[in-house]
């Protein structure tokens, strides 16, 4: 009997285990799925767009796109992201893993490798200050959130950062923090935040959405702020307290910006691009 | 009797590098004033923040009130994540998380209770709950934002 109870355990133990490394397998193949993603660059008036390991922008609204040269570090690595600071600075940032941080300010033409200072290159997060052009963010997997002062020259362990991998983060100027901001940090099970002296990661309001995938929000009024989703896209009129589905027309989108005047642009899992003008109710390609 | 000299020890040896560097010791006002932060720390503070810099329960998570309970002080929290000058204000001023549900400042303004040297001296001691490189990261977060000049 004893026999048979000591089989039964072993074999459920082994069909645990076997579960479990196929979860881990699937949740790591999610988390370094590269999905495109999109930013509106305020000072040129243009949309950016990283998608498989090439970097676009368009000042057309997006009816057209012209590739923006990349350094030779890109096709060893993985580029995940591009952002750029909201005044009249010319510094286009890149980062992915591998890749680590760079920046150009001659339209691509050039590169600077910005990584003195980190740990390593396996950079899955990057977005620069709303106000202050030369701080920068970055998250380094399985370590956790480092910021620089001076556009890269060095950088400053901040925080051990969510404990979920982070996709995507963003610097807003909403009010109520101590310092000079908030940050929101996008993972795959939800959105956090933390005020930008990193006095504590608080989980956004519920969000059972499945996949989360990205966040935007208004420049001008920095509480209202949408998120895409595998389960569609929703808003908040309070800097993510609470959500509300966007019973919109539009696909599934894994990345989202908006612009100044307010448009909404967002990309599918395939790279194409819609707006919409009515705050994420209808939606149209952008030659239409 | 023990934690006072803990807390004089720990003092001494944060303050030995920097005096050592201009070439002095520790002054014995400085653990004087030492002794007077943790005297206000524990008239004023540590019902709230424990009597060890403890915290409160759940201090991460709003309580049933809506609000966010008070923060430990120690190397678990995020007090020295904080510039001299953001702790003088909160202490000054009070503060209230902006998602509470109720609009009261959960942590109170001390500035007509306590003196600008009063409030110094508490954030002062609350350095010594710190570890040293955590005490070193705020050294360098203060740098830029340094106690206020007027608070002489």
């Amino acid at each position: 009997m004893n026999k048979i109870t000591g089989r039964f355990w072993r074999a459920l133990s082994l069909t645990s285990w076997v579960m479990a490394s196929l979860s881990f397998v699937s949740m790591a193949g999610a988390a370094e799925e590269a999905l495109p993603s999109l930013s509106y660059d305020q000072t040129g008036e243009r949309l950016l767009k990283v998608q498989a390991n090439q970097l676009f922008e368009s000042t057309d609204g997006g009816a057209a796109w012209t590739m923006i040269p990349l350094p030779d570090e890109v096709a060893e690595g993985r580029l995940v992201t591009v952002s750029e600071p909201a005044t009249a600075e010319q510094a286009l940032y890149i980062a992915g893993p591998s890749i680590g941080v760079q920046r150009s300010t001659d339209h691509g033409e050039t590169w600077q490798e910005l990584n003195d200072g980190l740990p390593n290159q396996d950079v899955t997060a990057l977005d620069v200050h709303r106000h202050q052009p030369e701080t920068l963010y970055v998250v380094i997997a399985d370590d956790g959130l480092y910021q620089s002062e001076d556009a890269g020259t060095t950088w400053k362990k901040m925080d051990s950062g969510p404990a979920q991998p982070v996709r995507r983060l963003i610097h807003s100027d909403m009010e109520g923090s101590m310092q000079t901001g908030w940050l929101y940090a996008v993972s795959d099970d939800a959105v956090r935040l933390s005020m930008d002296c990193f006095c504590g990661w608080r989980p956004t309001g519920e969000l059972d959405a499945g996949r989360v995938y990205d966040l935007a929000y208004k420049l001008d009024d920095p509480e209202h702020v949408y998120v895409a989703t595998e389960q569609g896209l929703w808003r908040s009129d309070n800097g993510g307290q609470e959500w509300q589905q966007v019973k919109g027309d539009g696909p599934t989108f894994v990345t989202l910006t908006l612009a100044p005047q307010g448009t909404l642009y967002a990309l599918d899992r395939e790279g194409e691009l819609m707006r919409s003008e009515d705050q994420g109710q209808t939606w149209t390609p952008p030659d239409a | 009797m023990r934690k006072r000299w803990i807390l004089v020890t720990t003092w001494l040896l944060m303050s030995a590098a920097g005096q050592a560097m201009a070439g002095g010791g520790p002054s014995s006002r400085d653990t004087s004033r030492l002794e007077e932060g943790e005297r206000i720390y524990q008239q004023y503070c540590a019902s709230c923040h424990g009597s060890e810099g403890e915290g409160q329960p759940n201090w991460e998570r709003q309580n049933a009130q809506g609000e966010l309970p008070a923060p430990p002080h120690g190397p678990e929290g995020h007090t020295w994540k904080h510039s001299d000058a953001m702790l003088y204000r909160i202490i000054a001023e009070g503060w209230r998380d902006p998602w509470n549900k109720t609009e009261r400042l959960t942590m109170p303004a001390f500035e007509n209770v306590l003196t600008p040297a009063e409030i110094r001296s508490v954030v002062n001691y609350l350095k010594t709950l710190w570890t040293p490189e955590q005490r070193r990261h705020q050294a360098e977060e203060s740098e830029g934002a340094p106690f206020p000049w007027q608070s002489e």
